[in-house]
C-alpha cells in the first residue's frame, strides 16, 4: 500500500495538468492558492480522472483565475455562482468528475445560499474553498471569513464582525463529507482531496490558504512562511481526537475529514425516479 | 359566442368552462379560455370565460357576453357591463340574492338546491352546465356529456350524470 | 457512465388540443429538444416548471427546482455548457435577478431560453395581473453591451411555435433567447393544432469537430458563429465571463476585445433574415399603423376589424421577434402605404413607442396608448384612440 502510494507520488508531475502556455500565473509570491492547487491536481492525478473528463468550474476572485491554468474542462463563472453552474453540469452530464473552485467570499458571502443547498441536495459534486480571509483580487476588503480584529480596507480599524466556521456550516447543511487542511500540510492537504473527490456526494473542502501581499502585510503576519506555520500551528488534527485530551490546543480548528457520512447520492437519485417514470409509461 | 361561468372560489367553475371547452374542441370550434380569481383557493370571486369560434378569435377575452352564468352572490355585479340585450343570465336561485335585472333575459334556477336533493352540492356546476346546455344550444347534450364524464373522477360519474341530466330537464323546460 | 444519450424523443405531439400559453412553452421546448429546466417558483409562470417537472422525466430529461432565480439561470447554463439544450422561466422580479447570468450566456454565447410572463411592476406589483413593463428590460436587462434575441408570442399557438423557435435560435446561434408572453397569453388557454406546427429542420447546436491541437473555442468562422466544445470530446477549453480572445482565454487587448465583442452583435446582424419575424394585417393602405405585441395584438387585431368595417384604413404591424426589432419591414410598410400615423398600444408608460420612433424617424407622427392598472387594453379602447388620431 504504501509503495504504491510512493510510485504514484512519484509519477505525478503537475505540469502535466497545468496549461503550459497560461504561465506564468498571476499568483502573487507566497500566496497559499498554487499550493492547493497542486494539491488538487495531484489528488485528481491519484485518483486516475482523465483530464477529458474532469470538469473544473470556479466563481469570481483570486480563487476563480486558478481554472484557467487547469488543462482540463474549465470553466469561470459569476460571482457566487459556480455552484450553480456545476449543479446543471453535473445532472446534465453525470458522467463528467465536476470539481468547483471557489473562495471565502465566493462561497459564504454572494455564494452562501447555493453552498447550503449544495450541501443539502448531495449532488456528486467537490467544492474546494480557498479560504484566505479576505477579498484579495478588489484590494483587500473584510470577508465572512476574515477574523475579528483584523485589518482590511473596509475595517480600518479592525474587524467588528464574527466569522464563520465554514465546515461547521456545511455540515449542519448536510454536506455528506466535509474536510479541512493548511496549506503548510501539502501531503495531508492532497489526501484529504483525494477522500473528497473519491466520496460519492456533495464533498466540502475549507483549505486555510494565505494570502501574504495583503491580508499578511495589512495585519503584520510575516512573510508566507510565517502564515502557514502560524496557521498550522492553530490547528487541531482531528486524528488526535482520541490520543490527546481536550486541553490540547481547546479553541483550536480542527483539520482532517470532519464529517463522512452515506447519504443517496441526488443525481442517481433523480435518474432512478425518471427512469421508474419511464417504466410506468410504456 | 361568449360565455361566462362566475360565482365564488372552490365552485368548480373553472373545471365546468374546461369542461365546456373540451367538449366544443370536439366539435370542431376553436375555443378561448380565459380564468380570473382571487389569490384564496376558497372563496373570493372567481370566473372562467370562454370566446368560442370557427378559427383563432381576434381578441381571446370576453367583450360582450352572450351567456353569463353566476352562482354566487359575490359575482352578482361584476359583469354587468359586459351583458347586451341579446344576453342570457342564469342564475342560482339560493345563492344569487340580488340578480343582475335588466334589458336582458334572466332565469334564477334551482341549481344548488337540486345538487343537494341528489346528494351532493359539489355537483351544482353539473347541474348548472345541464341547464346551460339546453338554454344557450351551443352544443349537443350527449357531447357534452361525454366531456364531463372524461374529464371528473370515474367515482363521481353516475352523480354527475344525474346532475346533467336534471340541469337539462330544468333548463329545457324554461322558454329558450 | 457515458455522456448523455438524448435519443428518448418525445411522443409526437398531434391534434387539436386546448394548451395554457405556459404549458405550450414548455411543450414546444421539448418538441425542440429541451432535455434540461431550471427553475424556481414565480406567479405567472409557475406552470412552465410544472409541466416540465412532469414531462422532462419521460423523455430522459433533467427538471431542478434551484434554490433562488439566480441558481436557476446558473443551473441552466451549466447544463448548456455540458451540450444539453436547457430552458428556464419566470416572471418580471426573477427576470432580474437572473440578469447576471443571462450576461453571461451573452459573453460566453452560452445557448439557452428564458421564459418571461411579464406581471404588473415593478417589484413585487401585481402579480397575478397582466402587464407588458419588460420590453426593455428583455432587451437590455443585463450590464454592458450585448445581442440577445426577443421573441414575444400572441398566442398559445405562437407559445408552442415561437418556443420551438427560440430553441432552434439560440442553440444555432449560440445566443440566449428569451421569449416574452403576458400574463395573458400565459394564462390563456386556447385550440391549438399542434400537427400544423411545421416540423424544425435540424435544431443542432454547431459542436467542434476536427483537430483538438490548436483548436481556438471562438474562433471567427463565415457565420460568425464558433462550433463549441463539449465536455468530454477532448478540446479541454477555457469558457470565462471575462472578455476574451479567440483561444477563449481573457484578453484586455483592446483590438482582440472590440474584435470578440463586435462578433457577437455581427453574427445577429448577419442572421437577421432568420431572426426577424413579424406579422401585418391590413397594412397596405394604412393611414393609421398600429404597432403592438402580446395581448395588445390581440385586441388591435379586433380593434382593426372593427375599424375598417367602420371605413377606417387601419392596420396592424405585429413584431413576433421584438428584439432584435423588425426595422426594415415597419419601415417598408409604412412607406409602402403612406402610412401618416402610428399608435403603439402597450400596458407600460411607453417602452416599445421608443423604439417605434426611432426606427420611424419623422417617417410617420407616433403616439403611444398606455394602459398600466393590471387590466389589458381592450379592443374598444384601442379603436377609441385611433378614430381620435384620424380625426
Amino acid at each position: 500500500m504504501k509503495d504504491t502510494k510512493t510510485e504514484s507520488a512519484a509519477s505525478f508531475d503537475v505540469n502535466d495538468y497545468l496549461r503550459q502556455d497560461r504561465m506564468p500565473h498571476f499568483l502573487c509570491p507566497g500566496c497559499g492558492h498554487g499550493i492547493a492547487l497542486r494539491a488538487l491536481l495531484w489528488a485528481v492525478h491519484e485518483q486516475g480522472i482523465p483530464k477529458d473528463r474532469l470538469a473544473v468550474v470556479s466563481g469570481i476572485g483570486c480563487s476563480g483565475r486558478l481554472s484557467a491554468y487547469i488543462d482540463a474542462n474549465t470553466f469561470h463563472t459569476t460571482h457566487g455562482r459556480p455552484l450553480t453552474f456545476a449543479t446543471g453540469l453535473k445532472l446534465a452530464r453525470p458522467d463528467l468528475h465536476v470539481i468547483v473552485i471557489t473562495g471565502d467570499g465566493d462561497c459564504l458571502a454572494i455564494g452562501g445560499n447555493h453552498l447550503i443547498h449544495a450541501c443539502r441536495r448531495n449532488l456528486d459534486i467537490t467544492c474546494v474553498m480557498l479560504n484566505n480571509e479576505i477579498y484579495g483580487m478588489t484590494g483587500g476588503q473584510v470577508s465572512p471569513m476574515t477574523a475579528e480584529g483584523r485589518f482590511t480596507t473596509t475595517t480600518p480599524e479592525g474587524n467588528t464582525e464574527p466569522n464563520f466556521d465554514a465546515c461547521a456550516l456545511a455540515a449542519a447543511a448536510g454536506a455528506s463529507f466535509v474536510g479541512r487542511e493548511v496549506t503548510a500540510q501539502v501531503l495531508a492537504l492532497k489526501t484529504l482531496l483525494g477522500q473528497a473527490i473519491a466520496h460519492e456526494g456533495f464533498s466540502f473542502v475549507e483549505v486555510l490558504s494565505d494570502c501574504t501581499e495583503i491580508y499578511g502585510r495589512k495585519n503584520d503576519l510575516g512573510a508566507s512562511p510565517e502564515m502557514m506555520l502560524a496557521k498550522k500551528s492553530a490547528m487541531r488534527p482531528y486524528a488526535y481526537r482520541n490520543t490527546v485530551d481536550v486541553p490540547f490546543r481547546p479553541n483550536a480548528l480542527r483539520t482532517g475529514v470532519l464529517t463522512r457520512t452515506d447519504r443517496p447520492e441526488y443525481g442517481a437519485a433523480w435518474r432512478a425516479m425518471a427512469a421508474r417514470i419511464r417504466n410506468e409509461e410504456h | 359566442m361568449e360565455i361566462r361561468f362566475s360565482g365564488s372560489g372552490g365552485q368548480g367553475l373553472l373545471l365546468s368552462a374546461r369542461i365546456l371547452a373540451a367538449a366544443l374542441t370536439e366539435a370542431g370550434l376553436t375555443v378561448a379560455q380565459s380564468n380570473a380569481y382571487e389569490p384564496v383557493s376558497r372563496g373570493g370571486l372567481s370566473r372562467s370565460d370562454l370566446v368560442i369560434g370557427e378559427g383563432e378569435a381576434d381578441y381571446p377575452l370576453a367583450r360582450r357576453l352572450d351567456v353569463l352564468l353566476i352562482l354566487d352572490e359575490a359575482a352578482a355585479t361584476v359583469s354587468t357591463g359586459l351583458l347586451t340585450p341579446a344576453s342570457l343570465v342564469l342564475c342560482d336561485a339560493e345563492r344569487v340574492t340580488t340578480p343582475p335585472r335588466g334589458p336582458f333575459r334572466t332565469l334564477c334556477l334551482p341549481f344548488t338546491e337540486t345538487a343537494r336533493t341528489l346528494g351532493n352540492p359539489r355537483v351544482t356546476n353539473i347541474v348548472a352546465l345541464g341547464a346551460l346546455t339546453a338554454q344557450a344550444s351551443i352544443c349537443p347534450p350527449e357531447q357534452l356529456l361525454a366531456a364531463i364524464v372524461a374529464q371528473t373522477p370515474a367515482r363521481f360519474e353516475r352523480l354527475n350524470r344525474e346532475a346533467f341530466a336534471a340541469g337539462l330537464a330544468m333548463g329545457e323546460t324554461e322558454p329558450a | 457512465m457515458t455522456a448523455p444519450s438524448l435519443a428518448a424523443a418525445p411522443p409526437a405531439l398531434t391534434g387539436r388540443r386546448n394548451l395554457e400559453g405556459n404549458e405550450a412553452c414548455a411543450l414546444g421546448a421539448i418538441r425542440a429538444g429541451c432535455r434540461f429546466f431550471a427553475g424556481y417558483p414565480i406567479t405567472p409562470s409557475s406552470e412552465v416548471a410544472e409541466t416540465m417537472a412532469r414531462e422532462l422525466p419521460k423523455v430522459g430529461g433533467t427538471f431542478i427546482q434551484m434554490e433562488d432565480e439566480i441558481a436557476s439561470m446558473g443551473a441552466v447554463i451549466g447544463a448548456s455548457m455540458g451540450g444539453v439544450t436547457a430552458m428556464t422561466a419566470t416572471s418580471g422580479p426573477g427576470f432580474s435577478l437572473k440578469q447576471e447570468n443571462l450576461g453571461y450566456a451573452c459573453g460566453a454565447e452560452i445557448p439557452c431560453v428564458i421564459v418571461n410572463v411579464m406581471r404588473g411592476g415593478p417589484s413585487t406589483g401585481m402579480p397575478t395581473r397582466p402587464a407588458q413593463g419588460d420590453i426593455l428590460q428583455a432587451r437590455w436587462g443585463t450590464h454592458g453591451d450585448h445581442a440577445v434575441i426577443v421573441l414575444a408570442p400572441a398566442s398559445v399557438g405562437e407559445a408552442y411555435s415561437e418556443t420551438i423557435r427560440a430553441v432552434e435560435l439560440s442553440e444555432t446561434l449560440r445566443v440566449p433567447v428569451v421569449v416574452l408572453l403576458d400574463e395573458v397569453i400565459g394564462h390563456l388557454t386556447e385550440t391549438v393544432d399542434l400537427g400544423a406546427v411545421p416540423e424544425t429542420p435540424g435544431i443542432a447546436r454547431p459542436f467542434a469537430t476536427g483537430p483538438r491541437e490548436g483548436f481556438l473555442p471562438y474562433a471567427e468562422t463565415a457565420d460568425l458563429v464558433p462550433p463549441m466544445p463539449r465536455p468530454g470530446d477532448g478540446y479541454r477549453s477555457h469558457c470565462t465571463g471575462l472578455t476574451h480572445g479567440p483561444d477563449g482565454f481573457p484578453t484586455q487587448n483592446p483590438a482582440v476585445a472590440a474584435a470578440a465583442l463586435t462578433r457577437t452583435t455581427d453574427k445577429l446582424v448577419l442572421h437577421r433574415a432568420r431572426i426577424e419575424s413579424w406579422r401585418e394585417q391590413a397594412t397596405e393602405d394604412a393611414d393609421l399603423l398600429i404597432v403592438a405585441i402580446g395581448i395588445s395584438a390581440r385586441a388591435a387585431r379586433q380593434a382593426v376589424k372593427d375599424l375598417r368595417a367602420e371605413g377606417l384604413k387601419v392596420g396592424l404591424f405585429r413584431p413576433v421577434t421584438l428584439w432584435p426589432f423588425p426595422e426594415t419591414p415597419l419601415r417598408e410598410a409604412v412607406a409602402a402605404a403612406g402610412t401618416r400615423k402610428v399608435l403603439v398600444p402597450e400596458m407600460n408608460q411607453g417602452q416599445l413607442v421608443l423604439e417605434v420612433e426611432r426606427v420611424l424617424a419623422g417617417r410617420a407622427e407616433v403616439a403611444g396608448l398606455s394602459r398600466i392598472d393590471g387590466e389589458t387594453l381592450t379592443p374598444d379602447e384601442i379603436a377609441g384612440a385611433a378614430r381620435e388620431a384620424l380625426k
